[in-house]
């Protein structure tokens, strides 16, 4: 589904602070493997040939055992140095990563399920708080604080070209800033085995510029369109009144389940099922109908729907912009 | 006897591995249209509910979800709702009636999940109810909670000989 | 006229007016009648009858027993106007009318509204009904399935009947109906099922709506209008029923009104506390949930509110503030007061000025961890942090438990001895919080609580007698189980109440001392009353058989097995189980 994906493409402080350690250590392992590999070369070659009747030789030879034993201390000391040098660099990557301004910092609590993200702004605060899944939308430029949680077992939250990776460990929470400082989509996903689909659980980050996000996050506190025709008024009632309100929410409705994604703009989003199919129409039929064949062992059951029924639904659902 | 032993080593391990497959089995697929309760194929459709892993701990998961314990207590001990944990049964302590309780409801105030909740995850729930008080096999049964912990483990509850209690007569009160 | 028909018509005219007089002083005699549950408006629960006091109450004896055929918690109050006594059961909430003047209590009539089973299923707390209400010749009683009901006191016949929702929305109705002015004032419950919350005055004579003021919403549905002028600024704003709540969440916010209603004939207000916002995981509604875990003043022609408090705002930990509001006259530093003694499930001791609902203190009368105090000059409570539920995170020692300080028991004020007789618990509990689910019809609570004993000698309840002018007990007394029977004060200097184990106690107002004490059949959690019957005599008179919240440990049907069950008392009283079983039954007691 796209999104940059990759370390070596850092598009915020954080990551390209990682880079750049990356880069250092790259260099310096490099640097290492050529010298010893040019080291076992030379003492190959040098070797004396040996032969069946020769005798070793074992006398002590002290001028080319002297400039050896300097050779080694030579190469000790410069993988001591080397070593400090990387550890040094390690600290002032992580305290480096770690002062983040946080001023005007966008919070979001974002707790892992399996398998999908859910994301919860201004978790305080009443009059700005809403709730999405798997995509995160920030702004260029701002600071964004985590609170990091779980629902279930221990995840993992990493999208590379942001920063590192950071655990979701259930009974905890703890927090993890980043920047975005380029607009663009970037790709993440859940780096510590969850279960079953824990390799298709995506999080999409789409850093905006400050416009677009207000004007986005604007969207996203609205309460769900109202339903523009009787097909649509069939699948609202249907979502209430049969089995989609037992587990989705879907404000300004009397669906307010809390146990699945957030559906209010479900139509907003770019994928389904946490990255594993793009949302059109089709996708989410078959999605509602059985989500298992498409992404097996995930907690969404499948519904034996009259066609109708299912067609209403889709209807609905797909119009929540 | 030495070279008996590698072959019986072979089918021990193989025997084991299979009979433990059915525990583990977690099967994905919709319950299929039609099934029914009674019968052969109904009482081998409730008993692969409970020798199931996985169905018991999904059904573990539905209850929480579905709010049971907010009546039932957490651990089915039971609130404005009858205990689920003990020996006594109003209605039944089959799958099968486990499952009606639950999908149509009672008089007394057990609401009805029949059409709002998916087939298979009324049998998953069934099945978890029999096992908060032993009835399920206990191999599957979930074990310590990842929550406060406030009672023994399911799979842990001593098999206890359920008996049926009737509501009383002049009220209709439990 | 011969001088013998002239005696003759003398004495006719002396016994006429004789009858006249008595059946006039009759009708006055007032004191000896206990009307309604609280006893009077303001609440007190303090009967000036001083026939048994301290020095003969050794010698009391049980004159009369009724069987009420129920065998749930019987919280109610016996009712006594005149010469017959009134006991509404819990459900089928079957209302009885005694004869009083025959010691065997024959039956007047019975009345049997028959509510809908269904009802039991969305009972939080046990199928309990706090009491009925008689005024105007009429009984008014609640039943668990949402009618109002008004009965020809005299013969039981039914004159209307008012419906609201479907039991199987979650909503039940247990509380007492306060009859005042014209109107009959009720109150919903179900906060544990997300059901809204109201106050609803309906017209004595016809039962019609008169008017209805919801806990939550804007403020045309709340009632709140230029009138509303709350004593601090946190409770002040414009559509705060809305503003306080993420989007549509006040819907399904709770606020329901199951306490207790006062009022205050000079002021024409009347008080009540609003229940905890629903779900009890405070996560999933920040805010501060107005106008829930509060208490209103509201003008009791109109409707309308004319100061609210909010005692536990964006409550946690299911504080509802729908404790009694008592109204006392108190003489304070600054001078009389017109005082509002409340006492609330978080764990302080409250005294409002009834006038503008400013706090003038707020004093613990149980340990308290979840708060560190409340701040007199803005009316904040400061709530402890460490003791915040986080999802799926368990916090332990949560001091007092999810039931309160105290909970629905209602305290009496004596004006004789000054002090609040608060019946009540001693408990802490540990708890879990999670994400839950609005599916209506079932609990919206997303919380796990198991209680356990709080500090002290291992005494699970205590009724403490407070001084309010000095801000402490004047005395305490400990009990094995949570008090959970209402208190009753007397002009004799005594104080009633029951344990849940059995034992109807009175001990002397002034020290606590046990003067007396009478094993009954079930647990009492029943309010006890004292009146003056047709002899003349005083009475007692409280209802035995176990139950509500705490009691419903003692059912078959809970397994203390697990620490949960029981709304968590499981956990904290689970050997209620063998020291008591239910039963249901009425109890007078006499002086020989």
């Amino acid at each position: 589904m796209g999104g940059l994906h990759d370390v070596q493409m850092p598009a915020g402080p954080q990551a390209a602070f990682l880079f750049e350690l990356w880069i250092a250590m790259l260099v310096v392992c490099v640097v290492v493997f050529l010298a010893v590999m040019a080291a076992l070369a030379a003492g190959i070659r040098r070797a004396s040939p040996a032969t069946d009747r020769a005798a070793p030789d074992l006398a002590p030879h002290p001028r080319i055992e002297s400039r050896l034993r300097r050779l080694v201390g030579c190469a000790l000391a410069a993988s001591t140095v080397l070593l400090f040098a990387l550890l040094v660099a390690s600290f002032m990557t992580d305290r480096a990563i770690a002062r983040l301004p946080l001023r005007d910092a966008v919070h979001i609590d974002l707790i892992g399920h399996q398998f999908w993200w859910e994301a919860r702004y201004a978790p305080g605060d009443p009059a700005l708080t809403f709730t999405t899944a798997n995509e995160l939308h920030v702004p260029v430029g701002q600071p964004v604080l985590l609170t990091l949680r779980s629902d279930d077992v221990i995840h993992s939250f990493w999208v590379p070209s942001l920063h590192g990776k950071k655990d979701l460990i259930p009974g905890r929470e703890s927090t993890f800033a980043f920047r975005a400082d380029k607009a663009g989509v970037y790709r993440g996903q859940c780096a510590e085995f969850c279960g079953y689909q824990h390799a298709h659980m995506t999080l999409y980050v789409i850093a905006e510029e400050p416009a677009r996000y207000d004007e986005w996050a604007h969207g996203q506190r609205q309460p769900a369109v109202a339903p523009a025709n009787d097909q649509q008024r069939r699948g609202l009632d249907l979502v209430v009144r049969t089995t989609c309100s037992m587990c989705h929410a879907i404000a300004g409705t009397m669906a307010q389940g809390r146990r699945a994604p957030d559906l209010t703009h479900l139509a907003s989003r770019l994928t389904l099922g946490a990255g594993v199919v793009a949302n059109d129409g089709k996708a989410l039929a078959d999605w509602i109908a059985n989500a298992q064949k498409t992404k097996p062992g995930v907690n969404m059951p499948p519904h034996a729907l009259p066609r109708e029924d299912l067609a209403a639904i889709t209807a609905y659902l797909g119009a929540l912009r | 006897m030495c070279s008996h032993s590698l072959e019986v080593g072979i089918v021990l391990c193989t025997t084991l591995l299979v009979a433990a497959c059915e525990r583990e089995m977690r099967n994905f697929d919709p319950v299929p249209e039609g099934a029914q309760v009674g019968g052969s194929s109904g009482a081998a459709m409730v008993s692969h509910y409970e020798r199931n892993a996985h169905a018991l701990a999904t059904g573990k998961r539905l209850w929480t979800w579905y709010n049971c314990g907010g009546c039932h207590a957490n651990g089915g001990g039971g609130a404005s709702g009858p205990a689920l944990m003990d020996a006594q049964w109003l209605y039944g302590w089959d799958a099968a009636s486990i499952y009606q309780s639950i999908a149509d409801g009672r008089a007394n105030g057990m609401p009805a999940y029949r059409g709002r909740i998916p087939e298979d995850q009324l049998w998953q729930l069934a099945a978890y109810v029999r096992s908060l008080s032993g009835l399920a096999p206990q191999d599957g049964a979930p074990n310590r909670d990842d929550a406060l912990l406030t009672r023994t483990p399911e799979s842990f509850s001593d098999k206890q000989n359920p008996e049926r209690a009737q509501p009383s007569a002049a009220t209709g009160q439990r | 006229m011969t001088p013998t028909r002239f005696h003759l018509r003398c004495l006719k005219a002396v016994f006429l007016l004789g009858l006249a007089a008595s059946i006039g002083v009759c009708a006055a005699d007032r004191d000896g009648d206990w009307p309604m549950p609280a006893r009077d408006f303001a609440n007190t629960r303090y009967a000036p009858l001083a026939d048994i006091n301290t020095a003969n109450v050794g010698t009391l004896r049980q004159a009369s027993t009724f069987s009420t055929g129920v065998s749930r918690g019987h919280e109610a109050a016996p009712i006594v106007v005149g010469d017959t006594m009134y006991v509404v059961t819990p459900y089928p909430n079957i209302v009885y009318a005694l004869d009083l003047s025959k010691p065997a209590l024959p039956l007047r009539w019975k009345f049997e509204p028959k509510p809908d089973p269904f009802a039991q299923g969305v009972a939080c707390c046990d199928v309990v009904n706090l009491g009925l209400a008689v005024a105007d010749g009429k009984v008014f009683v609640n039943t668990l399935d949402n009618q109002t009901i008004a009965l020809n006191a005299s013969d039981g016949k039914e004159l209307w009947r008012f419906r609201s929702a479907d039991p199987r929305s979650g909503e039940p109705r247990t509380m007492a109906p306060l009859v005042v002015k014209g109107r009959v004032l009720i109150g919903n419950d179900g906060s544990a099922f997300g059901v809204r919350g109201w106050l609803i005055a309906l017209d004595l004579a016809s039962g019609k709506e008169l008017w209805r003021a919801y806990s939550t919403g804007p403020d045309r549905e709340v009632l709140i209008g230029p009138e509303y002028k709350p004593f601090y600024a946190k409770d002040r704003g414009t559509d705060l029923g809305v503003a306080t709540w993420p989007q549509g969440a006040w819907k399904i916010g709770g606020g329901t009104v199951s306490g207790w209603l006062s009022f205050d004939p000079d002021l024409g207000l009347v008080y009540y506390g609003t229940a905890n916002p629903a779900p009890w995981n405070a996560e999933q509604r920040p805010g501060d949930n107005k106008f829930t875990s509060g208490v209103f003043a509201r003008d009791i022609a109109t409707g309308r509110a004319r100061w609210f408090y909010q005692v536990s705002p964006h409550d946690r930990f299911h504080y509802e503030a729908t404790n009694e509001n008592i109204l006392v006259d108190l003489q304070l530093p600054g001078g009389t007061r017109r005082a509002l003694l409340h006492p609330d499930r978080n764990g302080y001791l409250y005294v409002f000025d009834r006038l503008t609902g400013e706090v003038l203190s707020a004093t613990p009368f149980v340990r308290i961890t979840t708060s560190t105090g409340v701040d007199l000059r803005t009316g904040e409570l400061r709530y402890a942090p460490e003791k915040l539920p986080r999802a799926n995170i368990v916090v332990r020692g949560i001091c007092p438990s999810s039931a309160g300080g105290k909970n629905w028991q209602p305290s009496a004020w004596s004006p004789a001895t000054r002090l609040l007789y608060i019946p009540h618990q001693n408990l802490c509990q540990d708890e879990e919080v999670m994400a839950t689910s609005f599916i209506a019809g079932t609990p919206y609570m997303g919380a796990i609580i198991k209680m356990k004993t709080g500090p002290g000698s291992g005494n699970r309840g205590r009724v403490t007698a407070w001084d309010p002018v000095a801000g402490r007990a004047a005395w305490t007394v400990d009990e094995d189980f949570p008090v959970w029977s209402g208190a009753l004060a007397t002009a004799g200097d005594l104080v009633f109440y029951g344990t849940m184990d059995g034992w109807f106690k009175a001990v002397d107002a002034k020290s606590g001392k046990l003067l007396w004490r009478f094993k009954t059949e079930s647990g009492i959690v029943g309010q006890p009353v004292a009146y003056r019957g047709p002899d003349g005599k005083e009475y007692i008179a409280v209802l035995s058989g176990v139950g509500g919240w705490a009691g419903s440990i003692a059912f078959d049907d809970i397994d203390a097995r697990d620490g949960s069950a029981a709304g968590g008392f499981a956990g904290a009283i689970g050997d209620l189980k063998l020291r008591t079983a239910k039963g249901g039954k009425l109890h007078v007691f006499a002086l020989p």
